[in-house]
């Protein structure tokens, strides 16, 4: 049963295989004037939010080596500006170097009063990193009351999910799709995803049906949504829908996206196609090792995912989510942690994460619904101060 | 930049941002008119119009309701509307995409045409014809505007999607009951979507005269005001609500009070500045179809009224119109001398055959490569850093004429080609240097770069070459470019010693 609400959008959107047809070709076009001169007005900033639509929606992991080089450039060409250190800035938040693009703002705080531009990117990196989440929310909340544009919307429905407010995020998330005023099918095809990932991942008891509907929306908009694929061709699987999960991924394997892979793996071991399978979880391994090699940061995450899964190997799992842990100490990397953690026998390293979780993230509400909230009570009280 | 990118629901879907409107007698057939609306600037050579916009051109006829300080110009409500509506993506039989579109005309045929077919689409009586597709961007804006500097036209090589639309103006539009008409370009939802309650849906943007919205409402001189853009692409075109004119009337006044100042001296009066005020605030093309268009007959028509004089000229907009440093050199000097940007012309001109648009422009090919060396970046540069070195191995001779940027090299290689090449751009302290090629490798559009930096303990060398091939296969060019840089290369490490 789908319970979710029909989609009512103001327009109709333009076909994805033509907004991705197009992103594409101006993507190039933007690399092709910018190598050109990379001191064109604007140029520089068109690419990295063509590359910002082109790694999600495309599944094109080769964006953030572009980006990389598209600093080298501009370091090059020009060093010492707040535009390049903005650009740094971004492109480092995009990589999940959040350090470091912390330190860049500061560099342009330096400078003078951060521009519009910079604080938006400020406050996503609070919120990635789940640092004072509870001002983030208030200035969210002011930024999308103001503008009720949906790239206002989406990030505090996404703040609310992260504080575990569930329904508030769902709601939010569909006020932005019915305010949505324009034809690009990615902000939609992302509202939709974001809400599949909501009900199907985020709340603690998923709702698969709602979660699949979302994804469904999300691939309907933007055919070639890989992530989207992914997600929905999971719970395929967990259903038994084997041949409709196998149909999700071979369309999306051009990608190059090791999760493709992964779950592809998954679906051809179903099947009793084990060569096949382990063909497949060979090219995701060293996929995704070769993307951690280069921003280990940007998937460390992801990697943990994987060698928790089918990946199989729980040493790996720990060691990739402690370096997000560390990286970016939310509430979820906390628990991701403690997974890998247990499932690695490092039982003292598991108790001093949830130790750890119940000092940064306590008195939050969020914790109150955590996992880790239930460990951490179910421990004698002289194995709880070692935080 | 004309209208490209005016307003922040444009970029979310480029093809429903216009970015021109040209209005002029046919070069092909004088009793013929064209218009022509452009969308989705900076467009890649594979760009396809949207499945979910209807692209709109609509002219009325208008009357001169005052002169003077009093100019106005008044639409009739009769509507002349072209609409153009495409459809998804077809797989082609050479497995490109094709898209497919339409033509409504204002007396109801309908045109069915394909995408980039440079033919068009004809009805039988010959009466329209229309072609729709990628071309070469026609406008062309050399200035940094907030500063009023001089800049490289902003658009080279770029493209957008064109929709050209050429008539029988006898037939069409019967200039016997009023030769003078107004014209605008819009892209619109489709009909029959969930619109606001109360509301038409509304355009996303639509486009007059050029600039009306990024150089006049959207004046980037005018410190701390906000973004009026996609309120105005949201009002109605020939008829907007005089509740929301006071609002734009206050900015337009501002910000030609501010381009009047830009020279440091007012020449404009108060009463002047109001009459072109109200002219700008109705915003439409005009032109006049019994009377010649040229590439400099833009905006006589306003201009000759706001004066009090009878127009003389058909007005209209051509493709190769230059309509910005003509409109920069009425705002700032009311025409007393010429302000001529960085350009003289965009990147193509137009063309004298239907569709007029430049052909599209191909993407430029990029070979870069870099070496890093054991020495310094000064003993480096020292020998690359001349424009007429004599250091690759690949060189026998290199003869300079002329001196500092501009100057020509005249090379002859080992097996006797002869390259001639012009600096563009060298900057010492920066150690870099900028050329083009002018002769003997088989190009157009040719530009190497060498950029050298300090890298650790020694230097960097990056050399980036962007070209055509011009009557040669691109991938011959790309071997002998990438020869050469390997060879360069290898040179210059076996002098310097690796970076280790």
């Amino acid at each position: 049963m789908i319970e979710a609400p029909e989609i009512d959008l103001i327009y109709p959107l333009t076909d994805g295989n033509i907004a991705v047809n197009n992103l594409e070709s101006a993507r190039r076009h933007s690399w092709s004037r910018f190598w050109r001169d990379p001191l064109r007005p604007g140029i520089a900033e068109c690419i990295v939010e063509q590359e910002q639509l082109t790694a999600p929606f495309v599944g094109d992991m080769g964006a953030l080596d572009r980006l990389d080089s598209l600093v080298q450039c501009l370091d090059r060409v020009e060093a010492e500006s707040p535009r390049t250190t903005l650009i740094r800035a971004q492109i480092a938040s995009m990589g999940h170097r959040f350090a470091e693009a912390k330190r860049y703002l500061d560099e342009i705080g330096a400078w003078g009063e951060l521009s519009e531009d910079a604080n938006r990117l400020s406050l996503s990196i609070d919120h990635a990193c789940g640092i004072d989440l509870e001002a983030a929310l208030e200035a969210r909340r002011w930024m999308a009351a103001k503008s009720r544009r949906l790239e206002d919307l989406v990030p505090l429905a996404a703040l609310h999910a992260d504080l575990r407010e569930f329904d508030e995020a769902d709601r939010i998330y569909q006020c932005a799709l019915r305010e949505y005023q324009g034809t690009s099918p990615f902000a939609v095809a992302w509202v939709c995803f974001q809400l599949g990932v909501l009900w199907g991942e985020l709340i603690p008891e998923a709702q698969s049906s709602r979660a699949e509907y979302w994804y469904q929306k999300a691939i309907e908009y933007l055919p070639c949504y890989v992530k989207a694929r992914v997600h929905l061709a999971e719970i395929y699987l967990r259903h038994g829908r084997v041949k409709e999960a196998e149909a999700l991924l071979l369309a999306a394997i051009p990608s190059g996206d090791p999760e493709v892979h992964w779950r592809l793996a998954d679906v051809l071991a179903q099947r009793g196609r084990f060569a096949d399978a382990e063909a497949q979880m060979q090219i995701a391994r060293s996929g995704f090792e070769a993307l951690l090699e280069k921003h280990v940061l940007a998937f460390a995450d992801h990697g943990a995912e994987f060698y928790s899964g089918s990946g199989n190997d729980d040493r790996r799992a720990f060691e990739l989510a402690s370096i997000n842990l560390v990286n970016r100490p939310t509430l979820r990397a906390f628990e991701q942690a403690y997974e890998a953690a247990v499932a690695a026998g490092e039982s003292e390293r598991a108790a001093k994460i949830v130790a750890a979780a119940e000092h940064r993230w306590g008195a939050t509400n969020a914790f109150r619904f955590s996992q880790l909230a239930r460990t951490y009570g179910d421990k004698p009280a002289s194995e709880r101060s070692t935080a | 930049m004309s209208d490209h990118v005016d307003g922040p629901r444009q970029i979310g879907d480029p093809p429903s941002d216009c970015t021109d409107l040209f209005a002029f007698t046919s070069p092909e057939n004088p009793a013929h008119t064209v218009v022509a609306a452009n969308v989705f600037p900076s467009a890649g050579v594979t760009a396809m119009f949207s499945n979910a916009i209807k692209h709109s051109i609509v002219i009325r006829r208008m009357t001169v309701a005052g002169v003077g300080n009093a100019a106005k110009f008044t639409p009739g409500d009769k509507e002349y509307r072209f609409s153009c509506q495409f459809s998804v993506l077809e797989h082609g039989t050479d497995s490109k995409p094709v898209q497919r579109g339409t033509l409504t005309c204002p007396d109801g045929q309908v045109l069915h045409f394909v995408v980039n077919d440079e033919n068009g689409a004809s009805t039988p009586d010959g009466t329209f014809r229309v072609f729709a597709g990628l071309r070469s961007d026609p406008f062309f804006l050399a200035w940094i505007v907030r500063d009023l500097k001089k800049f490289p036209n902003l658009l080279q090589h770029d493209n957008v999607l064109a929709i050209v639309i050429e008539f029988d103006t006898q037939r069409v539009l019967n200039p016997s009951e009023g030769s003078l008409f107004g014209a605008i370009a819009e892209t619109s939802p489709l009909s029959g979507t969930a619109s606001p309650i109360g509301h038409e849906p509304p355009r996303f943007d639509w486009v007059g005269r050029p600039e009306q919205t990024n150089m006049r409402l959207n004046n980037p001189a005018l410190e701390g005001t906000d973004d009026v853009r996609d309120l105005w692409n949201q009002q109605t075109p020939f008829a907007m609500a005089e509740e929301i004119k006071p609002l734009f009337r206050k900015r337009l006044k501002d910000s030609l009070t501010n381009w009047d100042m830009r020279d440091g001296k007012a020449d404009w009066s108060p009463d002047a500045l109001d009459a072109a005020v109200n002219v700008y605030l109705d915003d439409f093309m005009l032109f006049d179809v019994s009377k010649p268009m040229s590439d400099t007959s833009y905006f006589e028509i306003e201009k000759s009224t706001l004066r009090g004089k009878p127009y003389a000229t058909g007005g209209g907009r051509t493709v190769d119109a230059n309509v910005v440093d003509m409109m920069i050199t009425w705002m700032v000097n009311d025409d007393k001398e010429f302000m001529q940007g960085g350009a003289t012309s965009a990147t193509k001109p137009g063309m004298k055959t239907f569709p007029y648009e430049a052909s599209p422009n191909t993407e430029l090919q990029t070979v870069a490569d870099s070496v890093d060396l054991a020495a310094s970046p000064d003993q480096v540069w020292a020998l690359i850093g001349q424009f007429g070195g004599m250091w690759h191995p690949l060189i026998a001779s290199v003869k300079l004429t002329g001196k500092g940027v501009g100057q020509l090299r005249t090379i002859e290689t080992i097996d006797g080609k002869q390259i001639i090449e012009r600096l563009e751009a060298e900057d010492n302290s920066q150690r870099l240097y900028r050329y083009t090629n002018v002769s003997g490798l088989g190009v157009v559009d040719y530009t190497g770069t060498f950029d050298l930096k300090p890298k650790g303990s020694g230097s960097s060398v990056e050399w980036r070459v962007q070209f055509l091939a011009d009557n040669q296969a691109t991938l011959i060019v790309r071997t002998i470019v990438a020869t050469l840089m390997k060879t360069g290369f290898e040179a210059l490490t076996k002098r310097f010693g690796a970076l280790k």
